[in-house]
């Protein structure tokens, strides 16, 4: 197996793993929610087993809840490391959120199952630092921590959230996992008069060398809100987003994001194809 | 003396009142919140989390409980798992794990009083989604010579992980069946075993086993299902066989257990 170090990769996803296992196409990696593979056996274990003879595997978390501060599940940290043991992924990463709280002081913590904002202050910065140690401590590997779409955000923080995410780096070793449809869904949502400058301002905030993989999907804005739905092809905005990201960072890893109306695998492989030409481009 | 209870943390604070606030209807955003956007702006954004909430719920149990969406329809089902999620919210962030309670709280919803095998059809969705997550595992093949060489008494039989046993006085397996055929004559038939053994008042004891990769339903004569039973509990073949009385067949159950692969391998107590 030739491994890619950079490249476009996609997610594996059940509608696929057929055509995807039966004529395997060159891709730099696939990525899979790390929670759907936490059982203790079963099919769906058994074609990420045989994905790894073919691809690089990233392990993407939706439910660490690095953000909490209520503090990490011991219970999903001990099946994330038991996966990572299983599929040595060429990397793992989740999101800067949180999930986990009480729902009233003194109660037991519950898990909300989504990604839920956190504000940039120090003490967020703190516990996510906490957390994301954790992590790493227990893979004994350095971590991705990928920034949110969030419909709202909090008028107390202290810092940007590209200064956040810098000294979250600094502080812990991590990377991040820079997911450019969310900036651009919250530039829109924020209602900013340049929304494509707005993200070009956040990549530029950022420091080199920090982002260790990038993502790419759809969003909807029919309502009266854009939503990070990662349904549809990457809009044009989004596409010159990633360009100037790549201009500032150099080649780094990206994956095409499709969770809902799921198209056919030759959609998503066009559009890693796309990522993949600029990639190219950025290295010529 | 009681201690003074220590401060809630600024932000421990803010994250329990955000998460309150997307299970609760609200119609004003919490102040402690200190959100950025306002008002209607505010609530619609907490509405996406919300929404999106009630959608995961929706789909995660309703791909777990496969039967008793069907058996309660879609619109009762929606309702159903905003309730459950309300009720008993999950703990942890694999919501493959999250449902595990979900059959005896819909045993006591007084909105389902009117289907009392609710609860035992949902006991077998879960065991069935149960046994699919389950380790794989080999039947270790040496380890059945062992079975003719030592006292039954100090050989136990240990069947694949995943294996459950159901007993009902429903005919759940019947029920389940009936709820997986598509085509309209087969399910007429599927429907009328159900409505018979409904009138006859007839239970049903069954096992659930995987198959491949996927999990499926055995029903069970009496003498076996006692026999499964005190496999799963860990009885030795002797007690097992006691158990299972008179009318058990081992010879013929051992021929089908290996055909079936239900059996994972068999110890001898003390190695």
């Amino acid at each position: 197996m030739t491994v890619r170090l950079a490249g476009a990769g996609i997610g594996l996803r059940q509608p696929h793993y057929a055509q995807l296992l039966g004529a395997p196409p060159p891709l730099g990696f696939v990525e899979v929610h790390s929670e759907n593979f936490f059982a203790d056996g079963g099919a769906a274990l058994a074609v990420l087993q045989q994905a790894r003879e073919h691809w690089p595997v990233s392990l993407h978390g939706v439910g660490l809840a690095l953000g909490s501060a209520a503090g990490l599940d011991p219970w999903h940290l001990d099946r994330l490391a038991r996966l990572a043991e299983r599929i040595e992924p060429v990397r793992v990463s989740d999101h800067a959120c949180f999930a986990r709280a009480p729902l009233a002081p003194g109660q037991a913590v519950v898990h909300a199952n989504d990604l839920l904002p956190i504000a940039f202050t120090d003490e967020a910065l703190t516990i996510m630092a906490g957390n994301v140690e954790r992590v790493q401590e227990r893979l004994r590997r350095p971590m991705l921590v990928e920034n949110l779409s969030s419909y709202v955000s909090f008028a107390d923080d202290s810092m940007s959230e590209p200064e956040f995410f810098a000294r979250l780096c600094r502080r812990t070793g991590c990377g991040m996992l820079l997911d450019v449809n969310n900036l651009m869904v919250n530039a829109l949502n924020a209602g900013l008069a340049d929304p494509l400058g707005g993200c070009c301002t956040f990549v530029d905030a950022l420091p080199q060398g920090i982002v260790g993989e990038i993502h790419l999907a759809g969003y909807n804005e029919t309502g009266e809100i854009v939503i990070d739905d990662h349904g549809s092809r990457v809009r044009p905005d989004v596409w010159r987003v990633y360009e100037h990201a790549l201009t500032r960072f150099g080649a780094v890893p990206t994956l095409l994001e499709w969770d809902t109306e799921l198209p056919a695998l030759e959609v998503l492989l066009d559009e890693a194809a796309q990522a993949s030409a600029r990639l190219a481009r950025c290295t010529a | 003396m009681n201690a003074t209870p220590a401060a809630e943390p600024h932000e421990a604070r803010r994250q329990r009142a955000l998460l309150a606030a997307f299970n609760a209807a609200a119609s004003a955003v919490p102040p402690e919140l200190v959100l950025r956007e306002q008002d209607a702006r505010a609530l619609r954004g907490l509405e996406a989390y919300r929404a999106n909430a009630e959608a995961l719920g929706e789909r995660a149990l309703g791909a777990v409980f496969a039967t008793i969406r069907l058996l309660v329809g879609e619109e009762n089902f929606r309702h159903l798992a905003r309730e459950h999620w309300l009720a008993v919210p999950p703990m942890h962030g694999d919501m493959g794990e999250w449902g595990a309670e979900f059959p005896a709280w819909l045993g006591r919803h007084r909105a389902m009083a009117e289907w009392p095998y609710l609860a035992d059809c949902a006991r077998l969705d879960l065991a069935l989604h149960r046994n699919e997550r389950s380790a794989d595992a080999v039947f270790d093949v040496a380890s059945l010579a062992l079975l003719g060489e030592n006292d039954p008494a100090r050989l136990f039989i240990e069947l694949m992980p995943g294996t459950a046993l159901l007993r009902s006085a429903w005919p759940i397996a019947a029920i389940h069946a009936a709820h997986q055929v598509a085509d309209e004559t087969a399910s007429e038939a599927a429907f009328a075993v159900v409505r018979a053994a409904l009138a006859e008042g007839r239970g049903e004891q069954v096992m659930v086993v995987r198959q491949g990769w996927r999990a499926v339903v055995q029903v069970l004569p009496p003498a076996q299902a006692e026999w499964t039973a005190s496999l799963l509990q860990g009885a030795s073949v002797a007690a097992a066989l006691e158990e299972a009385g008179e009318a058990f067949d081992f010879a013929s159950w051992l021929q089908a257990a290996l055909r079936e692969q239900w059996v994972k391998g068999v110890a001898l107590l003390g190695d």
